[in-house]
Order: structure tokens, then C-alpha cells, then sequence
């Protein structure tokens, strides 16, 4: 009887948490279909702010940036951090405490000081040498730094989860090294590659602080576009944005869920 | 002894070439950290010993003035404004994770209990609005709170505040703000926790121990102790630093440390005190994951809290 | 050699295999090592000099111990180790230096080692495509394995649908397919349950037999190494400490360690000599013809048990303490004087005493063996 209402009462919570967790994303999608400019009232159905996004030169430029941003990030994380990770896995009986150290630092350090570090860092660097001008370029360089460590997690632990006398029959079945890596090692870590690929994607269209504080004038990204436009004062176009992705990320979620159930099949 | 000397070349020749590996894997990724982080941070502990020049740059001579201003001494004496900023910081890390434990420990127990199969949907649920954006998490907030929305009237209602007010700006909001932030982060954990969780354990306390109370005090919460405590980690280090949520939804009198180590390098521009500020924050950082290392060391006995 | 594994069953196990005409048919390979040493860390000795050699299209097996060294002897072979010091030859090829994946050798692993990333069609042809082949050849090659080693319809499965003994089939398979001259064998059995144990054993030898394939097996096992191989080597320490047929290891171990790693018990101090006559802690004892050492061996199935008292030549007096009844045989634990010897009767119908009886313990002089510490 007693377990019944504990579990009613569970259930109950359960609800309000997702509600909870869900209500402002509902607000956003909710409002960016608003017909009028009001952010308390809701006036009735419309797709003006949506339109008003295609006409927006600095919104278009700043998604174009978001991509490339996260895309190219991605792509060199994934090199680097995968070589890490096998190198961390194969000399794994060695002491490697300063390269423990080295991983974990850019996870733990708190953002801002990660952020303002790399600002004073390529400020300093361009007044004195002319390179590394703030801009694209150096929220790259910033956002792999973030990204190298969960690559190079995910890469090692699959490389831990493997019997290590895999690597012995590739080599005693004629496997030169070349073929080693192009016929068994990348093969067998597919899945933790493609996760670590989309996870660094997913990190880089997350972040903000660290993408505003190395941006340059002309490399704003959608969060930082969307986080000046509230700065300014709230207009409904950024309800827009923000509710598309918003809808980027749940169609993520779902295919992330329809892939996960075909690996279990 | 013959062979003495062929066993030190072949193992040398071996030892050489290992290290030849390491180096190749290790090294790109290593370099790169150690350039692009290593000495930023190190270039940035050294701007907060040196003294604030022109438009907010650092300049020589050594000294310790960013700290003095930190700690309140200003051109016009003593002012309290930054140790307050320091004390909310600490005042929302610690409300909120508290909060945030509150909350995802029942949710945690709950998801363990329901059907297998739906238990990754359910965390996926969990999580899926922490994938979103930061910044736009937050703005749903400042429409849900804005002076005139449903809540706002309600809380007006209830008089728990002034009319026309609205619930955001406020301390209130950032609290919000960062439990809202940080429930998946405990969530995770502590549902790892109660999966490995030893339902015998949990028998033979609800034998020996009478209450309820006493059985969960006994054999539930020992058990889920260092999930508890690597949710701990992941909610209140990056809690302490936030800057977003309190820049948002805080408004002047809701500024946390993230706030004023960002203003000192756009606004304010004072360089050197921002980089004080965000010492401060790194010396936090550290202690609490050397205390939480430590205390998870005697708790799970070798098994590590994993960051 | 590729027509090899079809070569009809009823073939004499000593003939060669047919030759076919498109391919040189090469010949099984003998294995020489001379003066292995390999050291791991500072003071962990696997092998201490090791001078052995296999013969070609041999079924050797390595027993010892583990820590004996004999997994590190293998692995070298594969060249998955490199010796510290020492040379290594297989078929006349000085091989000391060769990297594993340029050894025509190899291994079938303890775990299998199957990739869990390949079909089974793709893990048995991974040796053959690293190699080169075609895909032609390779096709007809691993349709003409999966006959010999009768996988059936196991081809086309996926990794992780396979049992235990069906992967152990296919990591045999994926190493025999690409015809190496010398087939290591890392206790592949060890994993499985005992019935499906013997049945691959049988498998193992029939393979060896036909293929005329030199292999190198190694186990902890004693039995096994018994049933299976033509000749063992003993390992313990990093040094072989004797190498014969199976009879020879089992019957006339060179010392104590291999009299008790082969199964024997039944060993006492001899503490004076005079000619054949041998003092022990047993009474005196007539040997045939006794060789050097100052231990005598008594294997428990070379005694007879006379009811009562019986004297003569090497009778000697003795009380029943333990029966175990097993069916086909009976173990006899017997006092004599302070000393415990044991003994197996085979259970011919006829009287087997019981515990407490007092028998006579009968030992033909041409049975005992001595040995050294």
C-alpha cells in the first residue's frame, strides 16, 4: 500500500520535472509562432518571424559560421584526439600522469577562464606578431582544444573495451602496420569515431562562452548573434532561430534513439 | 654473460622505438593543449601579478593592486561590492547543487524502477535540453519569468513580490537558472549509482532495520554516495564559474565571479583584476577536486570519482 | 598444398599430401632455437637459455606451468616477442628478426581473437587479403578451409552469434587457411567444457595428421599434452628440463619436477645404494637397472596387492588406509611403516581389498625408476 503511493507520488514528480525541464523550450518554439511582437501574450499563428530570418543577412552569415566552426573543429579534434587516444591506450602500462593531467585540464578548467585565457592569449600574440587575428580561425583553434579530450576519452576507452590479442592477430595474419590501422584499427573504432565526431559537433554549436570571448567582428556565430540581440532587447526573430535549433537538436535526439535501438537488434 | 651485451641492445632498440610511438601519437595533441591552453592560462595568472596600463592592458611593474581591488580596496577606499559578488557565487553554488540533488535523486531512483527498455528514453529525455544552447535555454527562461507572463502574476499573486516587477531580473531567476542548467549532470551519475545499487543490501537492511527511514539511511544512500558525489563535481565547479546564467537572468545585483573576471576584459577593461578573478576561481576548482577526490578515495575505497 | 585439405580421408596419416601442379607444394617446416633468453623488467626471467628443436610436420607440445615460460617461447616463435638473445630458424630461414606479419606463421589464439568488426567469411580471409590474393582465390581458398574444418553454414554468421567451440573452429580455420609452415597453438582448448574439449582434440590431431603441418602447442595440461602431441617439452622456469615422446616424459621423468607435473606421487628418498639393492624409506627395493639420482619413482599403476602376507623379492608388507572405488580402476592409499604410497588396480572382477586389510605391495624391479631432485 505504502510502496504504491511512494511510486504514485514518484511518477507525479516525474511529470513536473519534465515539465519543468521542457517549459522553456516549448516557450520559445511557442512564441517564435506568434503573430505579434509581444513576448508575454500569445496573439495568434504566424510565420512572419520565420520569414524575417531569410531576409537576415547577419543570421545567415552567422549559421554559415556556426557550421564551419563546428564542422572544421570536429574534423581536427577527431585526428588529434584519436591519436592521443591510441597513444594513451598502447602505452597505457607507462607512467602518463602528466598526460592524464594535460586531457582533464581543458574539461575541468571553468569556461570563462578557459575563454578569456585564449582571448588575452591571441590578443597578445597579434599585437606582437600580426598572426592569429581574432575571428574564425581562432575560435577553431579554441574549440579543438575543448574537443581533443573527449575524442580522445571515448577513442581510448573503446581501444580498453577490445581484447588486446586483436592486435596480435592482425599482425600475425600478414597485416603490415599501414594495413593494421586502414583494415583493423579504424574499422573496429567506427562507432567510437562517429560518436566522438558528433559529440565535438554537438560541443561546438553548444558553446558560447568560449566562441564570444576569441570571436573577432565578423565571425559571430547564432549564439553569440542571438546573445547580442537579447542584449539589445528581446525581438521575436530570435525566438525564431532559437526554436529551429531547438529543432535541430530533437530531430539529434531521435535518430541518436532509433540508432541506439538498431545496435541493440 | 655471452649474451649480455645483445640483450641490452635489443631491449634498448625496442624502448627506442616505443618511444618513437608515443611520441608520434602523443605529441600533436599534447603540443596542442600545452600551446593553446597551458600558456594562455599561465600567460593570464601572470597578467593578475602585473598592473593595469591603458585601455585595460596589462603593464610592468609586478604588483599586487588587481588583488588589493579584488578584495574591495578601491581609488575611493573600501568598497564591499566585489566580496559580495564572491560571497553569491559560493551562496548560488551551494543552493543550487543542493537543489539540484533535491531534485535529481528521486528522479534518479525513479528511472531504475521503471522497465528496462524504457529507461534510455527516459534519461535521453533527461538530457536532451542540455544539448541545446546555452544562451537559448536561458532566454526561455527570461520569456517564462518576464514581468507580466503567468508566473510573474502568480508569484505577484502571492505576493512574493512587488507588482510589475517581474520575477527576472532577480538572484531567484539565476538560482532557476542554474539548477535548470545542472540537473543532468547530477541525474547521470546518480542513476549509475542506483543501477549498480545491491537490492540484497537493501533486503537485508529492510530485515534489520524496522523503519523505512533507517533501512534507505543504512543501505540505499552508503551505495549511492559516489554517484552523488561525481554529480557533485560536475554541477558545482562549473556552477561557481557560470557567467551566462547570472549575466541573463541576474541583472546588476545578480553578478556571480564569471560576471566580473568577464567585465574586467570587455567593459570594465582592467585586465590584471580579471585575471585575479579568475585565479580565485581556478584555486576554487582545484580544492573542490582535491577534496572530492580525496573524500571519494576514503568512500569507494580505490574506485575513483570519474570527472 | 591447397589440395591438401580435400585429400581423401582414408589416406595413411604418414603420406604426403597430393601436390597440386599449379602451386609449389611446400614442405612442412622444422622450428631451431638456440640459446633463447628473454627477461621481462628488471628480474622476471621468462626464458633462460633454450636450445630446442621441432621437427618438421611434428605435433610438439610445450607443457609447463604457468610462468614457465612456455607462452613467451611461443610468442616469440609468432614473433609477437622479441628474444633478448638467441637465434631462431624455421625451415633453415634465419627468422630472429623478421617482424610477425612477414613470419609465414601462425597463431591461433587462447581468446580466439576473432574481429568482432568482419563476418566470419571476412575474419578467415583477413590473412589472405593482407597478403594480396585476389579475391577469386581468396573466395575459393576459405570455401575450400570451411570444407575441410566442416564449418557448414557457420560462414556466413556473424561473430557474436558463435559459441564458444564454433570460434575456437574458426580461429583454427582463419589460421590454417593461409598455409603457414608452422601452426602455434596458444591452449586453445582451455576455455571450453571438458566433452567438447576431447572432441576437439580429436578434431586437432585429425587436421595435424593430414595436413602434415608442423604444430606447436602449448598447454598446461598434462592429459592433453599426452593425447595429443608426438613429442613434449617440459618447461619450468625458462628451461626445458626434458623433451621425448609422451611415454618417455610420463615413464621415465629425468626429475622430480617433471615426475610430479606428469601426475606422480609416489616418490621417496633413496637413502643408501649398494649395487641394485636400493635403500628407501619403503625397506629395500631390487631395481633392474637403476641410474644416477637420489630419488626413486613408483608409479601407483605398476603395483599389485597380494592378499595377507606374502614375502619374496620386493613384497613388501602393507595396510589399507583409503579405497577409492572408481569403476574402472580403484586409487589404494597403503601405509607402510610411517610412509604413504599409493597404488591403482584395475578392476579385472577380481578381489580389490578393502581399507583396513593388510595386503602385500608387489613392484617388478624393471619398474622403478630413479631420479634426481
Amino acid at each position: 500500500m505504502r510502496k504504491r503511493t511512494l511510486k504514485r507520488g514518484l511518477t507525479g514528480f516525474w511529470w513536473l520535472t519534465l515539465t519543468f525541464l521542457y517549459l522553456p523550450l516549448v516557450v520559445v518554439v511557442l512564441f517564435s509562432f506568434n503573430a505579434s511582437n509581444s513576448a508575454a501574450t500569445f496573439t495568434g499563428v504566424s510565420l512572419r518571424w520565420y520569414k524575417a530570418l531569410l531576409g537576415n543577412e547577419q543570421i545567415l552569415s552567422a549559421f554559415g559560421n556556426t557550421l564551419i566552426l563546428a564542422i572544421c573543429s570536429s574534423v581536427i579534434a577527431l585526428c588529434i584526439g584519436c591519436l592521443i587516444g591510441y597513444g594513451m591506450y598502447r602505452h597505457r602500462h607507462r607512467k602518463l600522469g602528466w598526460l592524464i593531467v594535460l586531457i582533464y585540464l581543458p574539461i575541468v578548467l571553468p569556461d570563462i577562464v578557459f575563454g578569456i585565457s585564449e582571448m588575452a592569449f591571441f590578443v597578445q600574440i597579434h599585437r606582437l606578431t600580426g598572426l592569429l587575428q581574432p575571428g574564425l580561425l581562432t575560435m577553431i583553434i579554441s574549440h579543438v582544444t575543448f574537443q581533443i579530450p573527449f575524442v580522445a576519452l571515448i577513442v581510448y576507452s573503446r581501444f580498453v573495451g577490445l581484447d588486446p590479442t586483436l592486435f596480435e592477430a592482425a599482425k600475425d595474419l600478414y597485416a603490415t602496420p599501414v594495413k593494421r590501422v586502414v583494415h583493423f584499427m579504424l574499422p573496429t573504432i567506427k562507432p567510437a569515431l562517429i560518436s566522438a565526431f558528433f559529440l565535438s559537433f554537438t560541443l561546438s554549436v553548444d558553446d558560447f562562452v568560449i566562441s564570444f570571448f576569441t570571436a573577432g567582428p565578423e565571425s559571430a556565430t547564432l549564439p553569440i548573434y542571438i546573445w547580442g540581440a537579447i542584449k539589445k532587447g528581446v525581438s521575436p526573430e530570435i525566438n525564431a532561430i532559437a526554436a529551429l535549433m531547438i529543432g535541430a537538436v530533437a530531430i539529434a535526439a531521435i535518430l541518436s534513439l532509433t540508432m541506439s535501438r538498431r545496435r541493440q537488434v | 654473460m655471452a649474451y649480455s651485451g645483445v640483450t641490452v641492445s635489443a631491449r634498448s632498440r625496442g624502448m627506442v622505438r616505443e618511444s618513437r610511438h608515443l611520441l608520434f601519437t602523443v605529441a600533436p595533441g599534447a603540443t596542442w593543449i600545452i600551446v593553446f591552453l597551458v600558456l594562455p592560462s599561465a600567460y593570464l595568472m601572470g597578467v593578475a601579478f602585473m598592473s593595469n596600463g591603458t585601455y585595460g592592458l596589462p603593464e610592468m611593474p609586478l604588483s599586487l593592486e588587481s588583488f588589493r581591488r579584488l578584495a574591495g580596496f578601491g581609488f575611493l577606499g573600501w568598497s564591499p561590492g566585489n566580496l559580495y559578488t564572491l560571497f553569491r557565487s559560493l551562496w548560488q553554488t551551494l543552493v543550487a547543487t543542493g537543489l539540484v540533488v533535491i531534485v535529481a535523486y528521486p528522479i534518479a531512483y525513479y528511472i531504475t524502477t521503471c522497465r528496462e527498455k524504457w529507461r534510455p528514453i527516459m534519461l535521453l529525455l533527461v538530457v536532451v535540453p542540455s544539448w541545446t544552447n546555452q544562451v537559448i535555454r536561458t532566454f526561455g527562461w527570461m520569456n517564462l519569468l518576464a514581468p507580466g507572463t503567468p508566473l510573474s502574476s502568480l508569484a505577484e499573486g502571492l505576493g512574493f513580490i512587488s507588482p510589475n516587477m517581474g520575477l527576472y531580473p532577480s538572484n531567484f531567476a539565476v538560482t532557476l537558472g542554474l539548477v535548470y542548467n545542472f540537473l543532468p549532470f547530477m541525474v547521470l551519475p546518480l542513476y549509475a549509482a542506483f543501477e549498480k545499487l545491491d537490492t540484497a543490501q537493501v533486503e537485508a537492511a529492510q530485515d534489520l532495520y524496522a523503519s523505512p527511514v533507517r533501512a534507505f539511511w543504512h543501505a540505499v544512500f552508503p551505495q549511492t554516495l559516489p554517484g552523488l558525489l561525481a554529480g557533485t563535481v560536475l554541477v558545482a565547479i562549473p556552477a561557481f564559474g557560470m557567467y551566462v546564467i547570472p549575466e541573463l537572468l541576474g541583472g546588476g545585483k545578480g553578478m556571480m565571479l564569471g560576471n566580473l573576471v568577464a567585465t574586467q576584459f570587455a567593459g570594465g577593461a582592467n585586465w590584471p583584476l580579471g585575471a585575479a578573478g579568475a585565479i580565485l576561481m581556478l584555486i576554487a576548482t582545484f580544492i573542490g577536486l582535491y577534496a572530492m577526490r580525496r573524500i571519494g578515495k576514503r568512500l569507494g575505497g580505490g574506485e575513483e570519482v570519474v570527472i | 598444398m591447397s589440395d591438401s585439405f580435400t585429400a581423401d580421408v582414408t589416406e595413411s596419416v604418414d603420406a604426403p599430401p597430393v601436390v597440386d601442379t599449379d602451386e609449389p607444394r611446400r614442405q612442412a617446416s622444422s622450428i631451431e632455437m638456440q640459446g633463447l633468453h628473454k627477461r621481462f623488467g628488471a628480474d622476471t626471467v621468462a626464458l633462460d637459455g633454450v636450445d630446442l628443436t621441432i621437427e618438421a610436420g611434428e605435433f610438439f607440445t610445450l607443457l609447463g606451468p604457468s610462468g614457465c615460460g612456455k607462452t613467451t617461447l611461443l610468442r616469440i616463435l609468432a614473433g609477437l616477442e622479441d628474444a633478448d638473445a638467441g637465434e631462431l630458424s624455421i625451415g633453415g630461414r634465419t627468422i630472429t628478426e623478421v617482424p610477425p606479419h612477414q613470419r609465414s606463421v601462425n597463431t591461433v589464439f587462447q581468446s580466439y581473437a576473432l574481429f568482432p568488426h568482419l563476418s566470419v567469411r571476412d575474419n578467415l580471409a583477413f590473412g589472405l587479403k593482407m597478403r594480396g590474393l585476389p579475391a577469386a582465390e581468396r573466395d575459393a581458398r576459405v570455401a575450400r578451409i570451411a570444407e575441410f574444418i566442416k564449418l557448414g553454414d557457420l560462414v556466413d554468421r556473424r561473430v557474436e552469434q558463435l559459441s564458444g567451440g564454433q570460434r575456437q573452429r574458426i580461429a583454427l580455420a582463419r589460421a590454417l587457411v593461409n598455409e603457414p609452415d608452422v601452426l602455434l597453438l596458444d591452449e586453445p582448448l582451455s576455455a571450453l567444457d571438458a566433452g567438447l574439449r576431447s572432441q576437439l582434440q580429436v578434431e586437432l590431431l585429425r587436421v595435424q595428421k593430414r595436413l602434415g603441418m608442423t604444430f606447436v602447442f602449448v598447454t598446461h595440461d598434462q592429459q592433453e599434452a599426452m593425447v595429443m602431441s608426438d613429442r613434449i617439452a617440459v618447461l619450468n622456469g625458462g628451461i626445458i628440463q626434458q623433451v621425448g615422446p609422451p611415454r618417455d616424459v610420463y615413464e621415465r621423468p629425468v626429475n622430480a619436477f617433471v615426475a610430479r607435473f606428469m601426475g606422480h606421487d609416489n616418490l621417496f628418498a633413496i637413502t643408501a645404494r649398494q649395487g641394485n639393492r636400493l635403500t628407501t624409506t619403503l625397506g629395500e627395493l631390487q631395481a633392474e637397472s637403476p641410474g644416477a639420482g637420489d630419488l626413486l619413482l613408483i608409479r601407483p599403476e605398476t603395483l599389485d596387492l597380494l592378499a595377507g602376507d606374502v614375502t619374496g623379492v620386493n613384497h613388501l608388507p602393507a595396510r589399507v588406509t583409503e579405497r577409492l572405488y572408481r569403476g574402472s580402476h580403484a586409487e589404494y592409499c597403503l601405509a607402510i611403516g610411517d610412509t604413504t604410497l599409493q597404488a591403482t588396480l584395475n578392476n579385472r572382477g577380481r578381489h580389490l581389498p578393502e581399507v583396513g586389510d593388510r595386503v602385500t605391495v608387489v613392484v617388478a624391479p624393471e619398474d622403478l625408476v630413479t631420479l634426481s631432485e
